[in-house]
């Protein structure tokens, strides 16, 4: 019993020990990203290729599954409330699930799946095979040429996904609610609930949602790598920590959002 | 700056070295100078021209048109522009070593220091190799170090 618990907590430590290492890296990367001379024509090369991979490389193919997303959505929520007599209420429950909910989160869990795993891969590797002392040695400074931008790129990644996805979405609820049932709503209502749904409080809390998950579908994967041991057999097991640690954080931060606006 | 034989004599100095313990100290002696060895690899995910480029980048914070031209004109000095848009796996042992140097020459550093060749070039006949290397790029640098062990000391001397 001493021995499982001795275990246990063993285990538990290690795990806050993780976390506190996501937080001091996360403090160091968001005041290095602040500060204007972390950056010069080599780091902000690393950023631009950071956007172009994880944001504009998949732009068309993912705004095209997130409008056919949210037109499923838009069409399961206008008809099951019109079904119900509640075809009023329809739009103001598409912005708020779609816009404030669901597409933020579809991002930033897609964005970890195929942008997190990479730089927890890449900066593993990086550490097991000695690349980031390498370029120490000479004279470059790792945590801006490799991982500050990466952090900036993806961050910027992230919200710039969000808000493509949040503008298809609300131009699709239009079209699908209003422009294709003109006599269900009288006019200017799409005008007043988008007004309505998306006040000051609201907007504030999905900007700091959405760079949440941006910071954390970068800082997270590369708190991981930095931490892997110089043995190639852990690179895999730094990839599924990352992963894990990421995809509770990512849930911790939406249940964070929930219930700042709801509660 | 080179003898009779087109070696070169004052800036090539070549240690040899009892084991490992003389070969970190004589590191840690140098903590300034451009080091190439197996230990500090290439960035894998970068071609060869990028791991040149990014340093002078870096370091100089120079456009990456300039930083290209440089990096281009030492690849041709050394002949290795075939090998320019490859990246580390795909390197042959001289292609890597190449690479290394030319990351530690890009900047005109006054010490390079080549640490255990023939790890770096397992397969090579690398005295010659490195002679003549560093031949072409006689005046990027000051002075060059080989850190090598004692028992290598009997490849120095042959003229092949």
């Amino acid at each position: 019993m001493q021995a499982w618990l001795t275990r246990r907590g063993q285990g538990f430590a290690q795990w806050m020990n993780g976390w506190a290492r996501v937080f001091s890296f996360a403090g160091v990367a968001v005041v290095g990203a602040l500060s204007p001379s972390t950056y010069n024509k080599a780091t902000r090369l690393v950023v631009q290729k950071q956007i172009y991979f994880t944001a504009w490389q998949i732009l068309p193919g993912f705004a095209l599954f997130s409008a056919l997303f949210s037109v499923l959505i838009i069409e399961i929520v206008g008809r099951n409330a019109s079904a119900y007599g509640l075809y009023a209420y329809a739009l103001e429950l598409i912005v708020r699930v779609l816009v404030l909910e669901m597409l933020p989160l579809m991002t930033a869990l897609f964005i970890a799946l195929r942008t997190g795993a990479a730089i927890n891969t890449e900066v593993a590797l990086m550490q097991i095979q000695n690349e980031l002392g390498a370029l120490e040695r000479i004279g470059i400074d790792p945590f801006r040429l490799e991982l500050l931008p990466r952090v900036v790129g993806g961050t910027i990644s992230v919200l710039a996904l969000t808000a493509v996805n949040t503008v298809v979405a609300l131009l699709l609820a239009r079209i699908m609610i209003i422009d294709l049932n003109p006599w269900s709503l009288p006019p200017g209502e799409f005008a007043r609930v988008i007004g309505k749904v998306l006040d000051m409080p609201s907007i504030g809390v999905l900007w700091i949602k959405t760079i949440a998950f941006g910071l954390a579908v970068t800082v997270i994967p590369i708190s991981e790598g930095l931490n892997t041991p110089k043995k190639l057999f852990h690179a895999p097991i730094a990839v599924l920590r990352g992963m894990v640690r990421l995809f509770f954080a990512l849930m911790v931060i939406e249940l964070a959002a929930l219930t700042a606006l709801y509660v | 700056m080179t003898d009779a034989a087109g070696k070169i004599s004052s800036t090539k100095r070549v240690l040899m070295l009892a084991g490992n313990a003389e070969r970190l100290a004589l590191i840690e002696q140098h903590p300034s100078a451009a080091m190439v060895s197996h230990d500090l690899p290439l960035r894998a995910n970068l071609s060869v021209m990028e791991n040149i480029t990014v340093v002078l980048q870096f370091r100089t914070n120079s456009y990456i048109g300039e930083a290209n031209d440089r990096a281009w004109e030492l690849l041709q000095l050394v002949g290795g522009t075939d090998c320019a848009e490859r990246r580390d796996p795909e390197l042959s042992t001289e292609e890597r070593f190449i690479a290394k140097l030319l990351r530690a020459v890009v900047l005109t550093p006054p010490i390079i220091l080549i640490d255990r060749p023939a790890q770096l070039l397992p397969d090579t006949n690398y005295p010659f190799f490195l002679n003549r290397t560093l031949l072409a790029l006689a005046g990027r640098f000051e002075q060059c170090l080989i850190l090598d062990y004692a028992w290598n000391a009997p490849l120095y001397n042959s003229r092949t």
